[in-house]
Protein backbone atom coordinates (compact mmCIF):
# COMPACT_ATOMS: atom_id res chain seq x y z
CA UNK A 1 0.00 0.00 0.00
CA UNK A 2 0.96 3.52 -1.13
CA UNK A 3 2.29 5.64 1.83
CA UNK A 4 -0.25 7.82 3.51
CA UNK A 5 2.41 10.61 4.49
CA UNK A 6 5.94 10.83 3.89
CA UNK A 7 8.76 13.06 5.24
CA UNK A 8 12.11 13.39 3.79
CA UNK A 9 15.10 15.45 5.06
CA UNK A 10 12.59 17.99 7.03
CA UNK A 11 14.04 20.42 8.68
CA UNK A 12 12.12 22.96 10.71
CA UNK A 13 12.14 25.56 13.16
CA UNK A 14 10.76 29.00 14.45
CA UNK A 15 12.56 32.01 12.62
CA UNK A 16 15.75 31.71 11.93
CA UNK A 17 15.66 29.10 15.08
CA UNK A 18 16.68 25.66 14.13
CA UNK A 19 14.24 23.19 16.12
CA UNK A 20 13.77 19.71 13.70
CA UNK A 21 16.95 18.15 11.92
CA UNK A 22 16.83 15.86 8.91
CA UNK A 23 13.88 14.32 9.71
CA UNK A 24 12.32 11.53 7.83
CA UNK A 25 9.93 9.23 7.87
CA UNK A 26 6.37 7.63 6.67
CA UNK A 27 3.13 6.26 7.26
CA UNK A 28 1.23 4.03 5.80
CA UNK A 29 -2.56 4.33 6.16
CA UNK A 30 -4.05 3.15 9.05
CA UNK A 31 -1.01 3.08 11.00
CA UNK A 32 -0.45 4.18 14.66
CA UNK A 33 2.93 5.91 15.75
CA UNK A 34 3.95 6.97 19.26
CA UNK A 35 5.58 9.78 19.35
CA UNK A 36 7.60 10.48 22.05
CA UNK A 37 10.64 11.82 23.69
CA UNK A 38 11.87 14.29 26.66
CA UNK A 39 10.14 17.94 27.32
CA UNK A 40 11.52 20.32 24.52
CA UNK A 41 13.03 17.81 22.00
CA UNK A 42 10.95 18.75 19.30
CA UNK A 43 7.43 16.83 19.32
CA UNK A 44 4.97 19.78 18.96
CA UNK A 45 7.22 21.10 16.43
CA UNK A 46 7.44 18.22 14.46
CA UNK A 47 3.19 17.87 14.83
CA UNK A 48 3.39 21.73 13.79
CA UNK A 49 5.61 21.10 10.53
CA UNK A 50 3.19 18.46 9.60
CA UNK A 51 0.10 21.48 9.54
CA UNK A 52 2.20 23.21 8.67
CA UNK A 53 2.70 25.96 11.34
CA UNK A 54 6.44 26.02 11.32
CA UNK A 55 9.19 27.71 9.53
CA UNK A 56 10.37 24.71 6.99
CA UNK A 57 14.05 25.37 6.56
CA UNK A 58 14.51 22.14 4.34
CA UNK A 59 13.63 18.92 3.11
CA UNK A 60 9.72 17.71 1.46
CA UNK A 61 6.48 16.51 3.00
CA UNK A 62 4.12 14.32 0.73
CA UNK A 63 0.42 13.19 1.67
CA UNK A 64 -2.05 11.43 -0.31
CA UNK A 65 -0.21 11.34 -3.28
CA UNK A 66 0.07 15.04 -3.53
CA UNK A 67 2.70 17.03 -2.37
CA UNK A 68 2.47 19.20 0.33
CA UNK A 69 5.49 20.66 1.08
CA UNK A 70 4.27 24.20 0.24
CA UNK A 71 0.75 24.01 0.93
CA UNK A 72 -0.48 26.57 3.69
CA UNK A 73 -2.31 24.94 6.85
CA UNK A 74 -5.81 24.96 6.20
CA UNK A 75 -5.14 23.13 2.65
CA UNK A 76 -3.19 20.33 4.50
CA UNK A 77 -6.29 20.27 6.70
CA UNK A 78 -8.53 20.06 3.98
CA UNK A 79 -6.63 17.29 2.34
CA UNK A 80 -7.23 15.14 5.56
CA UNK A 81 -4.76 16.04 8.47
CA UNK A 82 -6.45 16.57 11.62
CA UNK A 83 -4.61 18.25 14.25
CA UNK A 84 -5.16 18.35 18.03
CA UNK A 85 -2.93 21.25 19.62
CA UNK A 86 -1.01 21.06 22.31
CA UNK A 87 -3.09 22.80 25.21
CA UNK A 88 -6.15 22.62 23.42
CA UNK A 89 -6.35 25.67 21.49
CA UNK A 90 -9.95 26.27 22.34
CA UNK A 91 -11.89 29.30 20.95
CA UNK A 92 -12.81 31.34 23.75
CA UNK A 93 -15.39 32.88 21.84
CA UNK A 94 -17.24 29.85 20.49
CA UNK A 95 -19.58 27.15 21.73
CA UNK A 96 -19.09 23.88 22.18
CA UNK A 97 -21.05 22.83 19.04
CA UNK A 98 -19.75 25.88 16.98
CA UNK A 99 -16.26 24.78 17.45
CA UNK A 100 -17.63 21.18 15.81
CA UNK A 101 -19.52 22.76 12.77
CA UNK A 102 -17.36 25.81 12.23
CA UNK A 103 -14.36 23.53 10.78
CA UNK A 104 -16.68 20.58 9.83
CA UNK A 105 -16.29 19.04 5.84
CA UNK A 106 -18.30 16.06 4.90
CA UNK A 107 -17.56 12.48 5.63
CA UNK A 108 -18.67 9.63 8.37
CA UNK A 109 -18.03 11.51 11.48
CA UNK A 110 -20.64 14.42 11.37
CA UNK A 111 -22.52 15.64 14.69
CA UNK A 112 -24.41 13.00 15.51
CA UNK A 113 -21.40 9.93 15.76
CA UNK A 114 -18.99 12.95 17.47
CA UNK A 115 -21.84 13.55 20.08
CA UNK A 116 -21.86 9.72 20.44
CA UNK A 117 -18.39 9.16 21.04
CA UNK A 118 -18.05 12.12 23.29
CA UNK A 119 -21.91 12.09 25.00
CA UNK A 120 -20.95 14.67 27.74
CA UNK A 121 -20.30 17.45 24.69
CA UNK A 122 -24.09 16.54 23.71
CA UNK A 123 -24.50 17.82 26.82
CA UNK A 124 -22.42 21.04 26.73
CA UNK A 125 -23.29 21.96 23.68
CA UNK A 126 -24.24 25.58 24.31
CA UNK A 127 -21.22 26.37 26.53
CA UNK A 128 -18.50 28.62 25.48
CA UNK A 129 -14.99 27.47 24.88
CA UNK A 130 -13.50 29.11 27.96
CA UNK A 131 -16.49 27.30 30.14
CA UNK A 132 -15.37 24.02 30.22
CA UNK A 133 -13.04 21.85 32.23
CA UNK A 134 -9.79 20.52 30.91
CA UNK A 135 -10.99 17.25 30.32
CA UNK A 136 -14.20 18.28 28.07
CA UNK A 137 -11.85 21.00 26.50
CA UNK A 138 -9.60 18.17 25.26
CA UNK A 139 -12.73 16.38 24.32
CA UNK A 140 -13.79 19.41 22.19
CA UNK A 141 -10.56 19.45 20.45
CA UNK A 142 -10.12 15.70 19.69
CA UNK A 143 -14.34 16.13 18.59
CA UNK A 144 -13.31 19.09 16.05
CA UNK A 145 -10.14 17.22 14.70
CA UNK A 146 -12.88 14.09 13.77
CA UNK A 147 -15.65 16.74 12.28
CA UNK A 148 -12.66 17.94 9.49
CA UNK A 149 -12.70 13.97 8.57
CA UNK A 150 -8.97 13.55 8.71
CA UNK A 151 -7.20 10.54 6.97
CA UNK A 152 -4.22 11.15 9.39
CA UNK A 153 -4.95 12.27 13.18
CA UNK A 154 -2.12 14.18 14.92
CA UNK A 155 -2.98 14.12 18.94
CA UNK A 156 -0.40 16.58 21.14
CA UNK A 157 -0.61 15.39 24.45
CA UNK A 158 -4.14 14.72 24.62
CA UNK A 159 -3.45 13.56 28.29
CA UNK A 160 -1.99 16.69 29.77
CA UNK A 161 -3.19 17.87 32.72
CA UNK A 162 -6.57 15.56 33.01
CA UNK A 163 -7.52 13.39 35.88
CA UNK A 164 -6.25 9.71 36.38
CA UNK A 165 -9.95 8.62 35.84
CA UNK A 166 -10.69 10.95 32.37
CA UNK A 167 -7.17 9.59 30.85
CA UNK A 168 -8.57 6.58 31.55
CA UNK A 169 -11.86 7.37 29.23
CA UNK A 170 -10.22 9.55 26.99
CA UNK A 171 -7.30 6.70 26.06
CA UNK A 172 -9.98 4.02 25.85
CA UNK A 173 -11.52 6.29 22.84
CA UNK A 174 -8.09 7.37 21.25
CA UNK A 175 -7.69 3.03 21.07
CA UNK A 176 -11.30 2.36 20.08
CA UNK A 177 -10.57 5.38 17.30
CA UNK A 178 -7.27 3.35 16.31
CA UNK A 179 -9.17 0.11 15.97
CA UNK A 180 -12.02 0.66 14.14
CA UNK A 181 -11.66 4.07 12.45
CA UNK A 182 -9.07 3.40 9.90
CA UNK A 183 -7.63 6.73 10.96
CA UNK A 184 -3.85 6.46 11.02
CA UNK A 185 -2.64 8.56 14.36
CA UNK A 186 0.27 9.90 15.37
CA UNK A 187 0.02 11.14 19.23
CA UNK A 188 2.66 12.59 21.34
CA UNK A 189 2.68 11.58 25.19
CA UNK A 190 4.87 12.03 28.10
CA UNK A 191 3.22 8.64 29.53
CA UNK A 192 5.70 6.63 27.29
CA UNK A 193 3.83 3.13 28.61
CA UNK A 194 0.15 4.81 27.70
CA UNK A 195 1.02 5.60 24.04
CA UNK A 196 3.09 2.67 23.33
CA UNK A 197 0.11 0.30 24.78
CA UNK A 198 -1.85 2.51 22.45
CA UNK A 199 0.05 2.53 18.94
CA UNK A 200 1.54 -0.08 17.15
CA UNK A 201 5.33 1.58 16.36
CA UNK A 202 6.93 4.28 17.89
CA UNK A 203 9.28 6.91 17.14
CA UNK A 204 11.60 8.81 20.37
CA UNK A 205 12.80 12.25 19.64
CA UNK A 206 16.40 13.89 21.00
CA UNK A 207 17.36 17.67 19.85
CA UNK A 208 15.63 17.86 16.91
CA UNK A 209 16.02 14.20 15.42
CA UNK A 210 14.75 10.90 15.04
CA UNK A 211 16.64 8.58 17.91
CA UNK A 212 14.86 5.55 17.37
CA UNK A 213 12.21 4.17 15.55
CA UNK A 214 10.84 0.81 15.64
CA UNK A 215 7.71 -1.32 17.09
CA UNK A 216 5.72 -0.15 20.40
CA UNK A 217 6.17 -3.68 21.50
CA UNK A 218 9.76 -3.61 21.87
CA UNK A 219 10.17 -0.67 23.77
CA UNK A 220 7.46 -1.84 26.26
CA UNK A 221 9.43 -5.12 26.68
CA UNK A 222 12.77 -3.10 27.34
CA UNK A 223 12.59 -0.97 29.98
CA UNK A 224 16.18 -0.26 30.00
CA UNK A 225 15.91 1.07 26.19
CA UNK A 226 12.86 2.76 27.41
CA UNK A 227 14.60 4.32 30.18
CA UNK A 228 17.82 5.52 28.34
CA UNK A 229 15.57 7.30 25.15
CA UNK A 230 12.89 8.77 27.57
CA UNK A 231 12.50 9.53 30.55
CA UNK A 232 9.53 7.14 32.12
CA UNK A 233 6.72 8.52 33.70
CA UNK A 234 4.00 5.99 35.03
CA UNK B 1 -37.26 76.81 23.35
CA UNK B 2 -35.08 74.70 24.62
CA UNK B 3 -32.53 73.11 22.06
CA UNK B 4 -31.94 70.43 23.68
CA UNK B 5 -34.04 67.21 22.44
CA UNK B 6 -33.52 68.48 18.76
CA UNK B 7 -29.56 68.61 19.62
CA UNK B 8 -29.45 65.40 21.03
CA UNK B 9 -31.69 64.00 18.19
CA UNK B 10 -29.08 65.80 15.75
CA UNK B 11 -26.18 64.54 17.41
CA UNK B 12 -27.51 60.67 17.51
CA UNK B 13 -28.16 60.82 13.75
CA UNK B 14 -24.96 62.34 13.25
CA UNK B 15 -23.50 59.48 15.65
CA UNK B 16 -25.42 56.92 13.50
CA UNK B 17 -23.16 57.60 10.23
CA UNK B 18 -20.08 57.57 12.18
CA UNK B 19 -20.84 54.66 13.53
CA UNK B 20 -21.76 52.99 10.18
CA UNK B 21 -18.37 54.58 8.55
CA UNK B 22 -16.10 52.66 11.78
CA UNK B 23 -17.53 49.97 12.68
CA UNK B 24 -15.43 48.56 9.69
CA UNK B 25 -12.07 49.96 10.36
CA UNK B 26 -12.87 48.93 14.48
CA UNK B 27 -13.73 45.27 12.86
CA UNK B 28 -10.31 45.22 10.54
CA UNK B 29 -8.46 47.31 13.35
CA UNK B 30 -9.12 44.40 15.74
CA UNK B 31 -8.54 41.39 13.25
CA UNK B 32 -5.39 42.16 11.30
CA UNK B 33 -4.04 44.88 13.67
CA UNK B 34 -4.06 46.92 10.76
CA UNK B 35 -3.96 50.27 10.89
CA UNK B 36 -5.89 51.90 8.01
CA UNK B 37 -6.03 55.55 7.91
CA UNK B 38 -7.34 54.96 4.29
CA UNK B 39 -10.72 53.72 5.33
CA UNK B 40 -12.34 57.04 4.68
CA UNK B 41 -11.49 56.77 1.09
CA UNK B 42 -13.54 53.65 1.05
CA UNK B 43 -16.61 55.55 2.66
CA UNK B 44 -15.82 58.41 -0.14
CA UNK B 45 -15.73 56.07 -2.84
CA UNK B 46 -19.70 54.77 -1.64
CA UNK B 47 -20.48 58.69 -1.71
CA UNK B 48 -19.52 58.67 -5.46
CA UNK B 49 -21.26 56.09 -6.23
CA UNK B 50 -24.25 56.92 -5.34
CA UNK B 51 -23.80 60.21 -6.83
CA UNK B 52 -22.50 58.89 -10.23
CA UNK B 53 -25.49 56.24 -10.51
CA UNK B 54 -28.31 58.71 -10.06
CA UNK B 55 -26.58 61.46 -11.94
CA UNK B 56 -25.67 59.06 -14.66
CA UNK B 57 -28.59 56.98 -14.46
CA UNK B 58 -31.43 59.14 -13.24
CA UNK B 59 -31.55 56.09 -10.59
CA UNK B 60 -33.61 57.21 -7.09
CA UNK B 61 -31.19 57.68 -4.32
CA UNK B 62 -32.66 54.99 -2.50
CA UNK B 63 -31.97 52.31 -5.18
CA UNK B 64 -27.93 53.60 -4.71
CA UNK B 65 -27.57 52.47 -2.28
CA UNK B 66 -26.80 49.19 -2.59
CA UNK B 67 -24.48 50.13 -5.33
CA UNK B 68 -22.29 52.22 -2.70
CA UNK B 69 -22.09 49.34 -0.57
CA UNK B 70 -20.84 47.00 -3.07
CA UNK B 71 -18.78 49.45 -5.46
CA UNK B 72 -17.10 50.09 -1.63
CA UNK B 73 -16.96 46.21 -0.44
CA UNK B 74 -15.42 45.26 -3.73
CA UNK B 75 -13.09 48.17 -3.90
CA UNK B 76 -11.64 47.22 -0.44
CA UNK B 77 -11.74 43.69 -1.32
CA UNK B 78 -9.22 44.07 -4.11
CA UNK B 79 -7.29 46.68 -1.96
CA UNK B 80 -6.85 44.68 0.47
CA UNK B 81 -6.04 41.57 -1.77
CA UNK B 82 -3.55 43.19 -3.90
CA UNK B 83 -2.40 46.01 -1.31
CA UNK B 84 -3.17 45.94 2.39
CA UNK B 85 -2.37 42.53 2.69
CA UNK B 86 1.34 42.67 2.53
CA UNK B 87 1.50 45.22 5.28
CA UNK B 88 -0.11 43.16 8.12
CA UNK B 89 3.23 42.49 9.11
CA UNK B 90 4.69 45.17 8.54
CA UNK B 91 5.43 48.01 11.19
CA UNK B 92 2.76 50.10 12.44
CA UNK B 93 4.37 53.24 10.64
CA UNK B 94 4.88 51.48 7.41
CA UNK B 95 0.79 50.70 7.65
CA UNK B 96 0.31 54.61 8.55
CA UNK B 97 2.53 55.91 5.66
CA UNK B 98 1.00 53.82 3.12
CA UNK B 99 -2.18 54.27 3.77
CA UNK B 100 -2.01 57.63 4.70
CA UNK B 101 -0.44 57.71 0.95
CA UNK B 102 -3.15 56.07 -0.12
CA UNK B 103 -5.92 58.83 1.32
CA UNK B 104 -4.05 61.29 -1.02
CA UNK B 105 -3.95 58.97 -4.28
CA UNK B 106 -7.79 58.79 -3.30
CA UNK B 107 -8.22 62.65 -2.92
CA UNK B 108 -6.32 63.20 -6.64
CA UNK B 109 -8.69 60.09 -8.38
CA UNK B 110 -11.39 61.79 -7.38
CA UNK B 111 -10.74 65.33 -7.95
CA UNK B 112 -9.88 64.36 -11.37
CA UNK B 113 -12.82 62.05 -12.09
CA UNK B 114 -15.31 64.20 -10.07
CA UNK B 115 -14.09 67.54 -9.93
CA UNK B 116 -13.60 69.45 -6.52
CA UNK B 117 -17.04 70.60 -6.04
CA UNK B 118 -19.24 69.40 -3.10
CA UNK B 119 -21.44 67.00 -4.38
CA UNK B 120 -25.14 66.61 -3.38
CA UNK B 121 -27.89 63.95 -3.69
CA UNK B 122 -31.35 64.50 -4.46
CA UNK B 123 -33.33 62.69 -1.47
CA UNK B 124 -36.81 61.46 -2.38
CA UNK B 125 -39.92 63.44 -1.13
CA UNK B 126 -40.84 61.26 1.51
CA UNK B 127 -37.36 61.95 3.69
CA UNK B 128 -37.82 65.45 3.14
CA UNK B 129 -38.59 68.15 5.84
CA UNK B 130 -39.98 67.48 9.23
CA UNK B 131 -42.28 65.14 11.45
CA UNK B 132 -43.33 65.84 14.54
CA UNK B 133 -43.03 63.55 17.61
CA UNK B 134 -43.99 64.60 20.90
CA UNK B 135 -43.95 68.48 20.16
CA UNK B 136 -40.14 68.11 19.08
CA UNK B 137 -39.86 68.73 14.79
CA UNK B 138 -37.46 65.79 13.75
CA UNK B 139 -36.13 65.66 10.48
CA UNK B 140 -37.36 62.97 8.16
CA UNK B 141 -34.07 62.33 6.85
CA UNK B 142 -32.48 61.70 10.17
CA UNK B 143 -35.02 59.74 11.67
CA UNK B 144 -34.26 57.52 8.84
CA UNK B 145 -30.52 57.61 9.02
CA UNK B 146 -30.66 56.43 12.67
CA UNK B 147 -33.31 53.61 11.66
CA UNK B 148 -31.23 52.25 8.72
CA UNK B 149 -28.23 52.23 11.24
CA UNK B 150 -30.18 50.34 14.24
CA UNK B 151 -31.12 47.77 11.53
CA UNK B 152 -27.65 47.58 9.74
CA UNK B 153 -26.14 46.97 13.02
CA UNK B 154 -28.56 44.67 14.11
CA UNK B 155 -28.08 42.76 10.76
CA UNK B 156 -24.34 42.66 11.76
CA UNK B 157 -24.34 41.23 15.19
CA UNK B 158 -26.94 38.47 14.18
CA UNK B 159 -24.43 38.10 10.89
CA UNK B 160 -21.63 37.42 13.38
CA UNK B 161 -23.39 35.44 16.02
CA UNK B 162 -25.44 33.42 13.95
CA UNK B 163 -23.93 32.17 10.92
CA UNK B 164 -21.27 30.12 9.89
CA UNK B 165 -19.26 33.16 8.74
CA UNK B 166 -19.51 34.96 11.85
CA UNK B 167 -18.34 31.43 14.08
CA UNK B 168 -15.06 31.42 11.29
CA UNK B 169 -14.65 34.87 11.96
CA UNK B 170 -14.13 34.49 15.68
CA UNK B 171 -12.33 31.30 15.76
CA UNK B 172 -9.55 33.40 13.34
CA UNK B 173 -9.65 36.36 15.78
CA UNK B 174 -9.28 33.75 18.85
CA UNK B 175 -7.02 31.61 17.67
CA UNK B 176 -5.46 32.08 14.16
CA UNK B 177 -3.07 29.37 14.29
CA UNK B 178 -5.69 26.88 15.22
CA UNK B 179 -8.32 28.11 13.16
CA UNK B 180 -5.53 27.51 10.19
CA UNK B 181 -4.29 23.92 10.85
CA UNK B 182 -8.47 23.06 11.18
CA UNK B 183 -8.89 23.99 7.65
CA UNK B 184 -9.94 27.50 7.86
CA UNK B 185 -8.99 30.07 5.25
CA UNK B 186 -8.54 32.82 7.45
CA UNK B 187 -6.73 35.06 4.76
CA UNK B 188 -9.73 34.79 2.96
CA UNK B 189 -11.95 35.50 6.11
CA UNK B 190 -10.18 38.63 6.60
CA UNK B 191 -10.56 39.60 3.22
CA UNK B 192 -14.26 39.20 3.25
CA UNK B 193 -14.09 41.07 7.10
CA UNK B 194 -12.49 43.94 5.19
CA UNK B 195 -14.74 43.88 2.17
CA UNK B 196 -17.98 44.05 4.12
CA UNK B 197 -16.33 46.71 6.45
CA UNK B 198 -15.52 48.71 3.57
CA UNK B 199 -18.85 48.25 1.89
CA UNK B 200 -20.68 49.50 5.15
CA UNK B 201 -17.93 52.45 5.30
CA UNK B 202 -19.19 53.09 1.24
CA UNK B 203 -22.99 53.13 2.72
CA UNK B 204 -22.24 55.96 5.17
CA UNK B 205 -20.60 57.63 2.92
CA UNK B 206 -23.60 57.60 0.35
CA UNK B 207 -26.35 57.59 3.38
CA UNK B 208 -23.83 60.76 4.51
CA UNK B 209 -23.66 62.58 1.82
CA UNK B 210 -26.89 64.95 2.61
CA UNK B 211 -25.10 65.23 6.42
CA UNK B 212 -21.75 65.16 5.44
CA UNK B 213 -21.05 66.17 2.47
CA UNK B 214 -18.61 65.04 -0.05
CA UNK B 215 -15.87 66.60 -1.41
CA UNK B 216 -12.65 64.86 -2.51
CA UNK B 217 -10.68 65.97 0.60
CA UNK B 218 -13.45 64.12 2.90
CA UNK B 219 -11.20 60.59 3.41
CA UNK B 220 -9.00 63.75 5.37
CA UNK B 221 -11.48 65.60 6.84
CA UNK B 222 -13.33 62.91 8.49
CA UNK B 223 -9.98 60.36 9.07
CA UNK B 224 -10.49 61.53 12.65
CA UNK B 225 -13.43 60.92 13.84
CA UNK B 226 -13.40 58.10 12.58
CA UNK B 227 -10.12 57.11 14.37
CA UNK B 228 -11.40 58.26 17.03
CA UNK B 229 -14.59 56.33 17.69
CA UNK B 230 -12.13 53.45 17.39
CA UNK B 231 -9.98 54.38 19.66
CA UNK B 232 -12.04 55.78 22.16
CA UNK B 233 -14.47 52.74 21.65
CA UNK B 234 -11.70 49.95 21.25
CA UNK B 235 -11.25 47.77 18.25
CA UNK B 236 -12.89 44.77 17.58
CA UNK B 237 -15.83 45.02 19.19
CA UNK B 238 -19.50 46.38 17.93
CA UNK B 239 -20.28 48.06 21.49
CA UNK B 240 -17.53 50.34 22.09
CA UNK B 241 -17.76 51.97 18.77
CA UNK B 242 -21.42 52.02 18.96
CA UNK B 243 -21.36 54.13 22.42
CA UNK B 244 -18.09 56.15 21.11
CA UNK B 245 -20.07 57.22 17.83
CA UNK B 246 -23.13 58.49 19.71
CA UNK B 247 -20.76 60.09 22.30
CA UNK B 248 -18.69 61.75 19.64
CA UNK B 249 -22.05 63.05 17.49
CA UNK B 250 -24.07 64.15 20.72
CA UNK B 251 -21.02 66.09 22.08
CA UNK B 252 -19.86 67.84 18.69
CA UNK B 253 -23.40 68.73 17.68
CA UNK B 254 -23.94 70.36 21.10
CA UNK B 255 -20.52 71.55 21.43
CA UNK B 256 -21.05 73.75 17.87
CA UNK B 257 -24.22 74.65 19.22
CA UNK B 258 -23.78 75.79 22.75
CA UNK B 259 -19.54 77.23 22.43
CA UNK B 260 -19.53 77.74 18.61
CA UNK B 261 -15.84 79.37 19.44
CA UNK B 262 -14.84 76.02 20.24
CA UNK B 263 -15.91 74.72 17.53
CA UNK B 264 -14.42 71.34 16.38
CA UNK B 265 -12.15 71.24 19.49
CA UNK B 266 -14.71 69.82 21.59
CA UNK B 267 -14.86 66.32 20.37
CA UNK B 268 -10.37 66.55 21.25
CA UNK B 269 -11.17 67.47 24.82
CA UNK B 270 -13.50 64.45 24.78
CA UNK B 271 -11.23 61.76 23.59
CA UNK B 272 -8.88 63.33 26.03
CA UNK B 273 -11.06 62.64 29.29
CA UNK B 274 -12.47 59.48 27.58
CA UNK B 275 -8.99 57.92 27.42
CA UNK B 276 -7.91 59.41 30.96
CA UNK B 277 -11.14 57.77 32.13
CA UNK B 278 -11.45 54.56 29.89
CA UNK B 279 -7.56 53.95 29.13
CA UNK B 280 -8.10 50.58 27.40
CA UNK B 281 -11.10 52.09 25.26
CA UNK B 282 -14.97 51.62 25.86
CA UNK B 283 -14.50 48.26 24.45
CA UNK B 284 -15.24 46.16 28.21
CA UNK B 285 -11.63 46.68 29.26
CA UNK B 286 -10.29 45.67 26.12
CA UNK B 287 -7.20 47.09 24.80
CA UNK B 288 -8.47 49.29 22.29
CA UNK B 289 -5.71 48.90 19.40
CA UNK B 290 -4.60 45.24 19.75
CA UNK B 291 -5.90 42.39 18.36
CA UNK B 292 -9.50 41.73 20.15
CA UNK B 293 -12.76 39.38 19.40
CA UNK B 294 -15.36 41.18 18.20
CA UNK B 295 -17.27 38.87 19.56
CA UNK B 296 -17.36 39.90 23.48
CA UNK B 297 -20.20 42.43 22.65
CA UNK B 298 -21.99 39.51 21.36
CA UNK B 299 -20.90 36.56 23.25
CA UNK B 300 -23.65 34.54 24.29
CA UNK B 301 -24.01 33.22 27.65
CA UNK B 302 -25.13 29.32 28.28
N1 LIG C 1 6.91 29.44 19.04
C1 LIG C 1 8.20 29.16 19.29
N2 LIG C 1 9.16 30.06 18.99
C2 LIG C 1 10.46 29.80 19.22
N3 LIG C 1 10.91 28.65 19.76
C3 LIG C 1 10.01 27.71 20.09
C4 LIG C 1 8.61 27.92 19.87
N4 LIG C 1 7.95 26.82 20.30
C5 LIG C 1 8.88 25.99 20.75
N5 LIG C 1 10.12 26.50 20.63
C6 LIG C 1 11.39 25.84 21.00
O1 LIG C 1 11.53 24.69 20.20
C7 LIG C 1 12.05 23.62 20.98
C8 LIG C 1 11.16 22.42 20.85
O2 LIG C 1 9.90 22.74 21.41
P1 LIG C 1 8.65 21.77 21.26
O3 LIG C 1 7.48 22.49 21.80
O4 LIG C 1 8.58 21.26 19.89
O5 LIG C 1 9.06 20.60 22.25
P2 LIG C 1 8.19 19.37 22.78
O6 LIG C 1 8.99 18.17 22.54
O7 LIG C 1 6.83 19.41 22.22
O8 LIG C 1 8.14 19.67 24.34
P3 LIG C 1 6.99 19.38 25.41
O9 LIG C 1 7.12 17.96 25.78
O10 LIG C 1 7.33 20.27 26.54
O11 LIG C 1 5.69 19.70 24.79
C9 LIG C 1 12.20 24.14 22.40
O12 LIG C 1 13.54 24.46 22.61
C10 LIG C 1 11.34 25.36 22.44
O13 LIG C 1 11.92 26.32 23.31
MG1 LIG D 1 4.97 19.69 22.97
Amino acid sequence: MPDLLSVEGLCAGYGEARVLNDIGFALRPGESLALLGRNGVGKSTLIRSLIGLTRRQGGRLRFAGADITAAPPFRRARAGIGWVPQERAMFPSLSVEEHLTTVARRGPFDLARVYDIFPRLAERRANMGNQLSGGEQQMVAIARALMTNPRLLLLDEPMEGLAPIIVHDLAAVIRRLIAESGLSVIVVEQHARLALSMTARAMVLDRGRIVHDGPSTELLEDNDKLGRLVAVAA
Amino acid sequence: MNALPGLLFDGLAYGSLLFLVSIGLSITMGLMNFINLAHGAFAMIGGYASVWFSHRFGMPFLATLPLAFAVAGLAGLIAERVLFRHLYRASHLDQVLFTVGFVFSSIAAATYLFGSAQQSVSLPAALQGQVQVMGVDLGRYRLFLIGAVVVLSAGLGLLMTRTRFGAQVRAAVDNRDAAEGLGLNVGLVFSLCFGLGTGMAGLGGALGVEVLGLDPGFALKYMVYFLLVVVVGGAGTLSGPLVASMLLGVCDVAGKYYLPQAGAFIIYVLMIVLLLAFPKGLGLGRPSLSRLPLSILVRRRA
